[in-house]
Formats: C-alpha cells, sequence, structure tokens
C-alpha cells in the first residue's frame, strides 16, 4: 500500500488516541470513568450507540455479502426501529431512572443478588469471548491481505483502542466513536461515488444486471422458521434480538446511561431507529456495486491472497487450469452484461431486452459456479471455511480506489472495529468491578481506589481480548460454541427484564424462569438445528416470561411475605 | 443542543423508516423481478 494511504491511517490513530488521552483529564471517580457523570449530550451517546453496533465485520463482511448475496441481509434489521421504539417507553426510563451503572445491578433491586450475579456472569462470559472475536475478525483479513504475522494485525487494532479506553474511560470511547462514526460514514459515501463513475454501463442498466443476478432482492415474505432472513424474521425475531442487545446487554446499555436525561437517552437510541436501515442499505448496495464493477474489470478468481498462494502451492496445474476457465467465463460474463445495455440504447424492444438478461444470467452461473469450485477446493486444502467473502471489499479497495482512499477505508475499519471493541471493554470492566469486585469483594472503598481498580480491570479485558484474537485460528471452535452458548441466553436474559417490569414477578420466577429460558433454547437448537438463530431470542423471552410468571402466582413456594 | 420531545421524534422515526422501505421495495420490484 502506497506511503499516503498509511499516513492517513497514521493520522487518524494519532488524533483518535491523542483525543481519548485528553478526555481522561478530570476524570476522578468511578461515575466519571464509567457514565461520564451522567452527562453527555443525546447526539453524541446516538452516535456512540451505532457505532458500537457497527464492527469491522459489518464494513468488510457485510459489503462481501451485499456482493454475493445482494440487499436481502438489510431484513434483519426491520426489527430495530421497533425495538427502540419500545425501549424508549418501556426500558429506559426504568434503567436511567434507576441511577446505576449496569443493567444487572437493577435486577438485585428488583429481584435478588443471585439473578444479578447470573446475568452479569454470562454477559462477561459471552462478550469477554466475543471482543476477542470482534478483535481477530478484522486482524485475520489484514494479516493475510498484507502478509503481517497475525500478532501484528492484532497490535495495530489492540493497542491504540486499550490504551484510550483504559486512560479515558467512557468519555474517551464516547468522543472517538463519535468521530469514528463520522470516518465509517464518510468513507461510505466516497465508495460509492467512486464506484458510480467507474461504470461503464448507464446505472439504470447496471441496476437491470445487478436485479438480474438477484442482488436487488429485498423481501422475502416467506414465513419460513429455517430461513434466516426474511421479512418476519427479521421483524420479530429482529425485534426480540435487537429488546435484548439494546435493552440488556451492558455494552449498549451503558451507553445511554451517559445521557444527561431520560428523555435525552431516549433520543440517543432512536438515533439508531432513523439511520441503522439507510445505513446498513447503503453498506450493502456498496457490496452490489463492487459486484457490478467486478462485471467489467477482470475479478481475482479468490479475493483472499493467502488461499489463492496455498492454492496454487498445492497443485499448480489444476489452479491454473481452473483460473483460464474463470477468465473465460468472466470476459463472456461481461459481453453479455454489456449486451444487455447496447440492446436497451438501440430500443431493440422488451423481448430482446429480457432474452439478454436470460443469457446473461446463464454466464454469471456459470462464473459463480467456478468461483464455488474454486472455494471447495480452498476447504479441502485448508481444512477451514474459505470466508472468501470477508476479503471481497478490503481487495477491491487495496487493488482499485484512487490514492488515499485505500487509506480512508482502512482507517473506517480500524474505526469500526475500535469502536465496539472500546464498548465492549469499557462495559466489561463496568461490569466486573460494579457486579463483581464492589459488590462481593470489597463494598467499601475510596473512589481513588476504584477508579484504579476499574483501569486494571480494562487493561485485563483488552490483554485477553488481543490473547484470544491471536489464537483466534486455535480457539476457533471454542468460540464457535461459546457464541452458540451467547445465542442461548440472549433472548432469556431479556425474558429477565421483562418480568422485572412486570409488579406481580417474584425473584424465584425470575431466576428459575432464566435457567428454563436457556434450557429450552439449547433444546431447541440440539434437537431442531434447522431453527434459525433470530427466532431462539423469541423462545427464549417467551419461555422466561411464562415460567417466570407461573411460578410467581399466588400459591408459589415463595409468598410475598418471603419474598 | 436539547433534544427533541419523543413524539416529534418517533414521528421522524416513523417517516424515515417508510421512506426507507418504500426505496427498497422500488428498487425490487422495478430491478429484481
Amino acid at each position: 500500500m502506497h506511503w499516503i494511504n498509511w499516513a492517513i491511517v497514521g493520522v487518524y490513530l494519532v488524533y483518535v488516541v491523542g483525543d481519548g488521552l485528553r478526555r481522561a483529564r478530570g476524570t476522578t471517580n468511578i461515575e466519571g470513568y464509567f457514565l461520564a457523570n451522567r452527562n453527555l449530550p443525546w447526539w453524541a451517546v446516538g452516535l456512540s450507540v451505532m457505532a458500537t453496533q457497527l464492527s469491522a465485520i459489518t464494513l468488510i463482511g457485510t459489503t462481501g455479502q451485499g456482493a454475493t448475496d445482494g440487499l436481502r441481509f438489510v431484513q434483519f434489521y426491520f426489527g430495530l426501529p421497533i425495538a427502540m421504539v419500545i425501549l424508549g417507553v418501556t426500558l429506559v426510563p426504568f434503567l436511567h431512572g434507576a441511577k446505576i451503572y449496569t443493567a444487572y445491578e437493577f435486577l438485585e433491586r428488583r429481584f435478588d443478588a443471585k439473578t444479578r450475579s447470573l446475568t452479569s456472569l454470562l454477559f462477561l462470559l459471552s462478550r469477554g469471548m466475543s471482543c476477542g472475536t470482534i478483535v481477530a475478525a478484522p486482524a485475520v483479513v489484514f494479516s493475510a491481505i498484507f502478509g503481517w504475522d497475525i500478532v501484528w494485525s492484532v497490535a495495530l487494532i489492540g493497542v491504540p483502542t486499550v490504551t484510550y479506553t483504559v486512560i479515558g474511560g467512557v468519555q474517551a470511547v464516547t468522543w472517538a466513536d463519535v468521530k469514528q462514526m463520522v470516518v465509517i460514514v464518510g468513507a461510505l459515501v466516497a465508495i460509492v461515488v467512486v464506484l458510480l463513475f467507474r461504470l461503464p454501463v448507464p446505472l439504470d442498466d447496471a441496476l437491470r444486471i445487478a436485479g438480474s443476478a438477484g442482488r436487488l432482492r429485498v423481501f422475502d415474505f416467506s414465513f419460513n422458521l429455517t430461513e434466516t432472513y426474511t421479512f418476519w424474521s427479521g421483524i420479530i425475531g429482529g425485534t426480540f434480538l435487537m429488546l435484548s442487545y439494546f435493552g440488556t446487554d451492558q455494552s449498549q446499555v451503558q451507553r445511554y446511561l451517559t445521557a444527561k436525561s431520560v428523555d435525552q437517552a431516549r433520543s440517543s437510541l432512536l438515533m439508531s431507529a432513523y439511520w441503522k436501515i439507510p445505513l446498513q442499505a447503503l453498506i450493502l448496495l456498496v457490496g452490489v456495486l463492487v459486484f457490478l464493477f467486478y462485471h467489467f474489470q477482470a475479478p481475482p478468481l479468490l479475493y483472499n491472497p493467502a488461499h489463492e498462494r496455498q492454492l496454487r502451492a498445492a497443485d499448480p496445474g489444476a489452479y491454473v487450469a481452473l483460473e483460464e476457465r474463470y477468465r473465460a467465463a468472466v470476459t463472456e460474463r461481461e459481453e453479455f452484461a454489456l449486451a444487455t445495455s447496447s440492446f436497451r440504447a438501440q430500443g431493440r424492444g422488451p423481448a430482446v431486452d429480457e432474452a439478454a438478461l436470460g443469457a446473461y444470467r446463464d454466464r454469471e452461473a456459470a462464473v459463480t459456479a467456478i468461483r464455488g469450485e474454486a472455494l471447495g477446493a480452498v476447504e479441502r486444502v485448508t481444512g477451514q471455511a474459505s470466508r472468501d467473502v470477508n476479503f471481497i471489499m478490503p481487495r477491491f479497495v487495496l487493488d482499485h480506489l484512487p490514492l488515499g482512499m485505500a487509506g480512508l477505508f482502512l482507517a473506517a475499519v480500524l474505526a469500526a472495529a475500535m469502536s465496539s471493541i472500546a464498548a465492549e471493554l469499557n462495559s466489561l470492566s463496568t461490569a466486573t468491578v460494579v457486579d463483581f469486585y464492589k459488590r462481593w469483594a470489597r463494598p467499601t472503598g475510596t473512589d481513588a481506589h476504584y477508579l484504579k481498580v476499574s483501569k486494571l480491570a480494562t487493561a485485563c479485558w483488552g490483554i485477553f481480548a488481543c490473547v484470544v484474537a491471536t489464537q483466534a485460528a486455535t480457539l476457533g471452535s471454542l468460540i464457535e460454541v461459546v457464541n452458540r452458548f451467547g445465542s442461548f441466553f440472549y433472548g432469556s436474559i431479556l425474558g429477565v427484564f421483562i418480568l422485572a417490569m412486570i409488579g406481580r414477578a417474584k425473584p424465584v420466577g425470575a431466576f428459575l424462569g432464566l435457567i428454563a429460558g436457556m434450557g429450552t433454547v439449547a433444546a431447541v437448537s440440539y434437537f431442531y438445528p434447522q431453527v434459525a438463530f433470530l427466532w431462539h431470542n423469541v423462545i427464549g423471552a417467551v419461555t422466561v416470561v411464562s415460567v417466570g410468571m407461573v411460578l410467581s402466582l399466588p400459591r408459589s413456594p415463595e409468598s410475598p411475605a418471603a419474598a | 443542543m436539547a433534544s427533541p420531545p419523543f413524539r416529534t421524534t418517533l414521528t421522524r422515526v416513523l417517516v424515515i423508516q417508510v421512506i426507507t422501505l418504500a426505496l427498497l421495495w422500488l428498487l425490487q420490484s422495478r430491478y429484481a423481478s
């Protein structure tokens, strides 16, 4: 990569870390360190909420998904605005008004210490490991693209993030998030503009080609529990998932606990409700435009250069033959794509246009089939899933964008990674110190002591996340297990918070309901693995609320007097 | 900067979602049929 691109990345990193350190001044207590003294403006908190959710894998993986699968993934977010509105009128006033540090603290006030400790522990387990995954995902891509050892890629992402998060606390995290969102959106818009100028056919014709290849299909109204992305799974399952994530996950709850008032906390959440679907559609659209771009510019057979080398080394003759077939198929696809446009320009009529699109579709299917063979070969040779989709965008950026824009995109990927990691480290540290150290180990202490412990906890979680990330290849299956385990209790924790807002619910109902919810989701996941994961959140939440309410009936073992 | 009243924000959220979904629907019905 050209030194100007690296200079842009360097300037970004120095600015973010420097500003984070500047924000650290004046933070003398844990309320300042974890909650910015509950004094941040709604728009900064809102941008922080969005930046936390948007990770590096969104920028590199979701754009790749747009290129290979089109826009339909946007359905996943259809429940988000609904969830934000529901949270704005239900949970946010409870949590913000309770003057708490963690969402789980609220559960002790409402139920008991064991429900708080269990939910907080589940958060620490799943988020601790997922934080490692969030570092690892872009680090693996950087290593493959630039040929670095994974340790250096993890260091590039982890060291600046851990530094400003440890020193600056939530002030640094939030204000860095604001700048990071500006970098991310700026980079995306710039790439869209460049791509539009690079298309050799009118936009209308290009969209007809993309539509013909299935890349512009957004809505799937089939009610199919085994299909991951449908309108209904997005609206129903997505709403439950987003309610769980934004309403009960400390990494998000902590963002809006820093707002000045309940109204400001609500407005910060609704900012995501405004912009998440348009932003996600834009990210996927970038992928669709990259798909179109590679119709008129020779695409690599494999976008991951490391896999390209491995496959070539394993069987050079077979690889060259496959590549030659791919080149021929790509050239033919380009000719037919151009033909669809020129026939329209000549006004040959709808029947000819349709026939041309049909012929183009056959060529596109041939290209996809050959790439499928290559991806299959990668999996045989490396023994791993290829994940080539994550390399489409980085490869396009490095090979085809004008000078400076690759640096801007890399800065945006780092921004996306850093904003998510920083928020998670900050919230992991908060839950560790407030829900465990202060609650069980040392209930009384000076602010200076707790501040020192909080910084130490942030540093420890940062180091843990980086170590997990460097071992991503060997820990792959373990991380998968933890993520799967995480999906068992996400909806269940939401169920406990719903119970917390129901006056008649009792502690025994909440605790046993939580265990029943997790068990039910685990059973569904084991016996009906075909049920798409978005529905797990619905099943978990409904089970917890049902079991919890039954166990809270007046004749249940725990009477009101005992509670 | 004071946050706008909740009802105003809510109305804006609904308007933006309706516009976004309508645009996506138009994109699909024009090009992906």
